[in-house]
């Protein structure tokens, strides 16, 4: 056997079905054996971007399936290998397992600067969780199981593995044996904690019992380790209000009384002022970044902090920690809930300050959602949000691109199914949502899809059109055209004195471009229209782009400046303001 | 900014040094000295950085995000009070061989090569303290060239 068919049977191994990418001179013999083989169902992204946002889909969206699977992505070497840096770094910032293959010239001529040579392994250090790059065939099966099981063990994270074009085509010896059911990796620095430990669990416990104010905090890592029915239960029976990180949405429904929807820079109200005023905040699964916490000296300061997470190097890291569990989500939810020690409390005066929370812009926004446009008549991206929630139910899987139309994604759709929710959050990578909801089209085909966009991340990846029309893949395309970057715009129309350098944007004819594909299409510009262009997506059969008309002046309050306490959460348009707000 | 030692130990594989001064960098520290060797566990090396930093909780931060590397087995700081912190300079002189003999009770250092024309060759080995100590009291004017290893340490 040579090193392509090796890599090939340890990616059957391990469970893969989808191999996404692009081909080219140094990965010719892997697509080569591929397509004799048959094994994998390939899907050829129009950009190698793309290949790794599907690849993402893919593990975002299978993990919470009977059949979770890793992403895969290939490409060939330079190029290839550099255009998938993107998808990589935005998988290696919201900790998504994903498996790179990238060709790389010959070993013989590595390093001379050869054609289409780079150093991807250099280049991809900083940004994976782990490289390989097997130099002799008899590597390739073991670096490949390696590889699955360091991108799945403990935090998730993308592994790359480049492999040089003659080990693909090296015969392995006689003598080569594998046996992948054996196989452990020699890692002996490379261990995770997944069962809390007793002393720090009993200490949370008498921190929860004796809490007054305590607010509960659901991240990815809840999601990750299939730990929302538990965050629920346990949220229930100890009665504390849950506040969600971007990447936490979804985990348990977004009307759950006890849901205060999103924190940080634009969470809601009730979750803002709740963190300022709490005596506890119970974390669970996250990372306190920037855009949750605001500034880190003016957070939560009058609150102790429980911080469940299975990354040591997490914890105490932004936000200090006053008992730090590092364990897995799941695991640490189920000895919690089996513990007997752990009270119901009414926290009637602390649920009734939140209710009061939750009115400060309830009204403004039930105005704004009924009125549908804004100022100059044109649609508000929050209505079409929140009448695509009324008509699927809150129950569809929503993938998001990045900027204004995903903190309203975020915001007003109604998640009802578990892990129904992606989007690109550490990086913030604009153009991911095309692709990306095509990996979670085809890792939940029985579920309908809807990928949010805006005008400029949508021509970000649009090229990604191409894969929907040859795959025939059912995605329901969502794009807010307000003409501008708009959240970019709604930094400069706050903090930068309304001159818009850089945002305003002219785009071609969504119509014709989706004709093009062969892609159905409406353009939708009045509030009566949007209910009737939303069904007519959900009745057709395959893959829809609406085009929605939106106010570029909208903005998604409250807003938390950059770099500002919650203390300074706007959730009224500001007068005009001088130009020191902020940076983006 | 006080001088921290950190000891790592780490499997001996290439691409491994490269991970380590890259976080090190992207933690915005200029690394002071790196000394690596082999480990007496086969396969395994041993790694001595020192950089500059104050607060103690951005050194947690730098080890812990150490020891999250596949191949990074175990990492510690080492504080002065509690280890040996040693380095080695090699130091190319001119000099009367008298004027040199005044050091040596004090300095303990060992000549390597001494010609006549009072060029001359020598090792110092000691704390970075000593060796700082050794080379300005013998005075910048004599010294033509010199190579030093950067710290290693040992815990006690």
């Amino acid at each position: 056997m040579t090193g392509k068919e090796l890599l090939l049977r340890a990616l059957k191994n391990k469970g893969v079905k989808f191999v996404f990418g692009y081909t080219g001179g140094a990965i010719m013999p892997v697509f080569d054996e591929m397509d004799k083989q048959g094994t994998f169902k390939f899907i050829m992204s129009r950009h190698e971007q793309g290949a790794a946002f599907m690849a993402q889909g893919i593990s975002r969206a299978s993990l919470s399936t009977d059949e979770p699977q890793i992403g895969v992505c290939m490409a060939t070497s330079g190029p290839g290998a550099l255009n998938l840096v993107t998808g990589i770094a935005d998988a290696y910032m919201d900790s998504v397992p994903i498996i790179a293959v990238t060709g790389q010239v010959a070993t013989g001529v590595i390093a001379t600067d050869a054609f289409q040579e780079s150093d991807v392994v250099g280049v991809m250090l900083p940004i994976s969780k782990q490289t390989y790059m097997p130099l002799h065939a008899e590597e390739v099966e073991q670096s490949v199981h390696e590889a699955f099981y360091v991108a799945t063990t403990g935090r998730g994270g993308p592994i790359v593995l480049d492999i040089p074009k003659d080990v693909q085509n090296q015969p392995v010896s006689e003598n080569y044996r594998f046996d992948a059911r054996r196989f452990r990796p020699q890692l002996p620095g490379f261990f995770i904690h997944p069962t809390p430990a007793r002393e720090p669990l009993q200490q949370a416990i008498e921190l929860i019992n004796r809490s007054e104010r305590p607010v509960m905090f659901c991240g990815h890592g809840v999601i990750n380790s299939n730990a929302g029915q538990l965050l629920q239960e346990f949220a229930e029976k100890v009665n504390i209000p849950v506040a969600f990180t971007l990447h936490g949405l979804s985990a348990m429904p977004a009307d759950h009384p006890l849901s205060l929807g999103m924190m940080g820079m634009h969470g809601t109200v009730e979750a803002n002022r709740a963190i300022m005023e709490a005596d506890l905040l119970i974390a669970f699964g996250m990372r306190f970044d920037d855009r949750v916490t605001g500034k880190l000296n003016e957070y939560a300061q009058n609150a102790d902090v429980i911080h469940v997470e299975i990354d040591p190097s997490e914890i105490d890291k932004n936000v200090a920690t006053s008992v730090a569990i590092n364990a897995d989500v799941y695991r640490t939810l189920h000895v919690l809930l089996g513990d007997p020690m752990l009270t119901y409390k009414p926290r009637r005066r602390w649920l009734e300050k939140i209710a009061g929370f939750r009115q400060v812009m309830a009204e403004d926004l039930r105005q704004e959602i009924e009125a549908g446009v804004g100022e100059g008549g044109k649609l508000l991206m929050k209505s079409i949000i929140h009448q695509l929630s009324e008509v699927t139910a809150g129950k569809d899987l929503i993938v998001a691109d990045v900027g204004q139309n995903q903190m309203m994604a975020a915001r007003f759709y109604n998640y009802q199914t578990f892990n129904s929710w992606f989007a690109s959050g550490g990086a913030g990578t604009m153009g991911c949502s095309l692709p990306m909801a095509i990996g979670v089209k085809l890792a939940r085909p029985t579920e309908r899809v809807w990928s949010i966009s805006g005008d400029g991340g949508f021509q970000m990846n649009a090229q990604e059109l191409g894969t929907i029309m040859e795959q025939q893949l059912d995605v329901k395309m969502i794009l807010l055209n307000n003409g501008y970057l708009g959240m970019v715009r709604q930094w400069q129309s706050l903090f930068f004195d309304g001159r818009y350098a850089g945002t305003p944007m002219q785009s071609p004819d969504f119509g014709l471009m989706a004709q093009a594909y062969g892609i159905p299409y409406r353009r939708v510009e009045t509030l009566a229209e949007v209910a009737p262009a939303l069904q007519a997506a959900i009745d057709h059969q395959g893959p829809m782009l609406l085009e929605f008309i939106c106010d570029p002046s909208e903005l998604i309050l409250p807003m938390v400046p950059a770099g500002g306490g919650f203390e300074e959460m706007m959730v009224k348009r500001p007068q005009p303001v001088a130009a020191d707000g902020g940076k983006p | 900014m006080k001088r921290r030692a950190i000891l790592a130990f780490m499997l001996d594989r290439p691409g491994v040094l490269n991970k380590v001064s890259m976080l090190i960098r992207k933690k915005m520290y200029n690394v002071d000295t790196l000394t690596v060797c082999s480990a007496r566990k086969p396969g395994l090396s041993r790694m001595t950085i020192t950089l500059r930093e104050d607060d103690p909780t951005r050194v947690a931060q730098v080890i812990s995000q150490l020891e999250k590397f596949t191949e990074v087995v175990s990492v510690k700081e080492l504080d002065t009070d509690h280890s040996y912190w040693r380095e080695v300079a090699i130091v190319k002189l001119e000099i009367e061989g008298l004027h040199l003999e005044s050091f040596q009770g004090r300095y303990n250092f060992e000549i390597l090569n001494q010609q006549e024309n009072e060029i001359c060759i020598l090792q110092v080995a000691g704390s970075t303290r000593k060796i700082d100590a050794f080379l300005e009291e013998i005075g910048q004017e004599h010294i033509i060239e010199i190579a030093r290893t950067g710290v290693t340490a040992l815990e006690k």
